[in-house]
């Protein structure tokens, strides 16, 4: 029998929710402050109805006092899923507001795509954004990676927090206490961010030749959006505005890193080797595979002229198709003639994804590795003699066993991932977009990426952005969170 | 003498300038962009607003991004209609081009709109297969201008209203919770 929810439970998630919200208007006011020290009125003013409507839902919370504190897991799964869809909601206040975006629609899907750390967009006329609105856009990112729920664990204390954590999709706990773990994210995060936008600034004011203010602009916006494997850029034709390969050199670095569980950002950092894991070998395998795809596929067909053209590109694509960023060097246009094999490798690397418990979207090279691995025991169990014994060890920071339940559920969210990207490419067919179109943009989609082949654009159908959106939250909180969502509002109004 | 060799130089100018600009197709970026190997190597005449930032690099060029959109004529911040995304390329020019030129176009700027001349260069080797345009001759066409903002007085009002409705609220439940 399914339970109505009691009215403690509701005040429950009410509260928890409004701590996040909180944190998001607190995080409003940094894009505020910009817009004043920049002498962007307008922009001001709509970060103030933002941060006012944040601090309005999160106050409205807070004085609910729930008598019970403690989350099970099925409220913590619902507040996750729940912030997820409030916080763009809101986010996309500003956006709508600024006049850079057709309908609130737009603006919506937007928010959505920056917190989801996905980087498909429907803004317009990208080039004369206020720069407040951009560092908006990128924080989105910063705030979906890093994140409101990990800000949220690493200030606040209390029983059931766990379930905020597993619910985001991230089932790396580095230490013992899901509040040591959230606040390592945050060192590693900081530790990263001083170091990549120094970096980025430096080659930015150096190599690119641009003043100082603006390599430092270009510098914090780029790094979010690569650590956090975003791909947002504040200018419309993304990495390919800056015609640097230093630069893309250091954009492939922070891509890396943000594509890295925090589980190996750790091991990194006690000089422990992580080559052993089947995670790194198994996303070793895949890029190296979905690079040399790509590149046979622009070498038959003549796309690039010299061995140097062919690897900068290929290279830069597909590590920011495989780590989910979706930085592009090249326009959409030109992605969109990569035939055959080229355009197969980069949508594989897509759909793979980066590592568990990061940033990263798609699959994830550990379900990957797991999968492979359980197909490969299969095999063994029907060449092999009855009596044989097959050993299900795998190494991952550590001996570890693969049980039939571990099997079970990387075969169930493996499978849906799968459906989820099947059920895009359906939508976008049904709307008359090309087969090989529509799940290139489903996939980007889904696996959060944001690398387009221009069916991302303000004039395609409401139906179709919708979709994208829907896919874009479901494929980062990897679909838990939003069933027990679903199945709560079911509750509400059908149980007993 | 003096006026001879005036003219044997004005006359041997022009020869040279005049194959550059009689060769040079107009083409607008779209077009460049979806057809880019026909345009490979050739002389094209590109016009457009000058946005972003020019990058001042140590090899004496100045690379920008130069967008042949509808917004560097009816920006959006003085009330012009939306025209979907951006369309724009990078141009390589030699930095004397750059001297005396407005500020690229920003939020607060539209950048000056130029007609350029040069080859494109459409995934070039040297290059490690980036493609633009390799800047021979550069017109302002029309001078960049700040744009002015629009006031929204019912924005500000109901930012303000809202977030001291939310202070009051986060008062509330603060103080509520140091008396319990």
């Amino acid at each position: 029998m399914l339970l109505r929810p009691t009215k403690d439970d509701l005040k429950l998630i009410g509260y928890s929710a409004a701590r996040m919200l909180v944190i998001s208007a607190i995080a409003g006011l940094i894009p505020l402050i910009w817009a004043l020290a920049a002498r962007e009125w307008a922009p001001a003013a709509d970060f103030l109805v933002m941060v006012g409507l944040y601090g309005l839902l999160g106050g409205l919370g807070l004085i609910l006092r729930p008598r019970n504190h403690r989350l099970d897991w099925s409220h913590g799964m619902v507040v996750v899923a729940l912030i997820w869809l409030v916080v763009p909601l809101v986010g996309a206040v500003p956006l709508a507001l600024s006049g850079h975006f057709g309908s609130w629609l737009d603006a919506f899907f937007d928010a959505m795509s920056g917190i989801t750390t996905t980087g498909l967009s429907l803004a317009q006329d990208l080039d004369h954004m206020a720069s407040s609105m951009i560092i908006w856009r990128h924080l989105l990112h910063f705030l979906g990676g890093q994140g409101i729920i990990i800000a949220a664990l690493s200030l606040f204390s209390g029983a059931g927090t766990a379930t905020l954590y597993r619910g985001e999709g991230r089932d790396d706990q580095v230490f013992p206490s899901v509040r040591s773990t959230a606040r390592f994210i945050w060192l590693v995060s900081i530790v990263n961010g001083i170091a990549g936008i120094a970096a980025l600034a430096l080659v930015a004011r150096l190599d690119l030749g641009f003043g100082t203010l603006r390599s430092l602009f270009h510098g914090v916006t780029i790094f979010m959006a690569a650590f956090d494997t975003g791909g947002f850029s504040p200018q419309s034709t993304s990495l390919g505005y800056y015609h640097s390969a230093p630069f893309e050199m250091v954009v492939a670095v922070l891509m890396i890193a943000g594509a890295m569980s925090f589980g190996v950002h750790y091991a990194l950092w006690r000089r422990r080797s992580v080559l052993g894991n089947l995670e790194t070998k198994t996303i070793l395998l895949t890029f190296a595979g979905t690079l040399l795809v790509t590149q046979i596929g622009l070498a038959t067909a003549g796309v690039y002229r010299s061995i140097a053209g062919l690897g900068r590109q290929s290279f830069f694509q597909v590590l920011s198709a495989h780590t989910g960023t979706g930085f592009s060097t090249v326009t959409s246009v030109e992605l969109a003639t990569w035939g055959g094999l080229a355009f197969g490798g980069v949508a594989i690397a897509m759909a793979l994804g980066g590592m568990a418990s990061s940033t990263a979207g798609g699959v994830k090279s550990l379900r990957v590795g797991l999968a492979l691995r359980s197909i490969s025991e299969q095999i063994k169990r029907v060449l092999l003699p009855e009596g044989a014994i097959i050993s299900s060890r795998f190494w991952q920071n550590g001996p570890r066993t693969l049980s039939d339940e571990l099997k079970q559920t990387v075969m169930a969210i493996s499978l849906l991932y799968v459906a989820l990207y099947v059920l895009g490419a359906g939508i976008g067919l049904a709307t008359g977009i090309p087969l090989q179109q529509a799940l290139f943009e489903s996939v980007s989609a889904a696996a959060n990426v944001g690398l387009s082949v221009g069916v991302t654009t303000p004039s395609m159908p409401a139906a179709l952005k919708l979709t994208y959106i829907v896919q874009m939250w479901a494929g980062r909180l990897e679909f838990i969170s939003i069933f027990a969502l679903v199945g709560f509002a079911w509750s509400l109004v059908r149980g007993k | 003498m003096r006026t001879f060799v005036f003219a044997a130089t004005l006359v041997l100018v022009t020869l040279v300038a005049l194959p550059v600009q009689a060769a040079a197709d107009t083409v607008s970026v779209g077009k460049l962009l979806s057809e880019p190997t026909s345009f490979d190597g050739k002389q094209i005449t590109i016009s457009g607003e000058l946005i972003g930032d020019y990058g001042f690099r140590s090899d004496g060029t100045v690379w920008a991004q130069l967008n042949d959109d509808a917004y560097a004529l009816s920006p959006l911040r003085e009330g012009g209609a939306l025209h979907g995304s951006n369309v724009g390329l990078g141009i390589r020019a030699d930095e004397g081009f750059f001297v005396a030129i407005d500020p690229p176009g920003r939020y607060n700027q539209i950048g000056p709109v130029v007609s350029v001349t040069g080859t494109w260069k459409y995934h070039d080797p040297d290059r490690g297969g980036e493609s633009y345009l390799e800047v021979v001759s550069l017109e302002v066409v029309k001078q960049g201008r700040p744009v002015r903002e629009s006031t929204r007085p019912l924005v500000v009002v109901t930012g303000v209203l809202l977030t001291l409705m939310a202070s009051g609220l986060l008062f509330l439940s603060v103080s509520r919770r140091s008396s319990e």
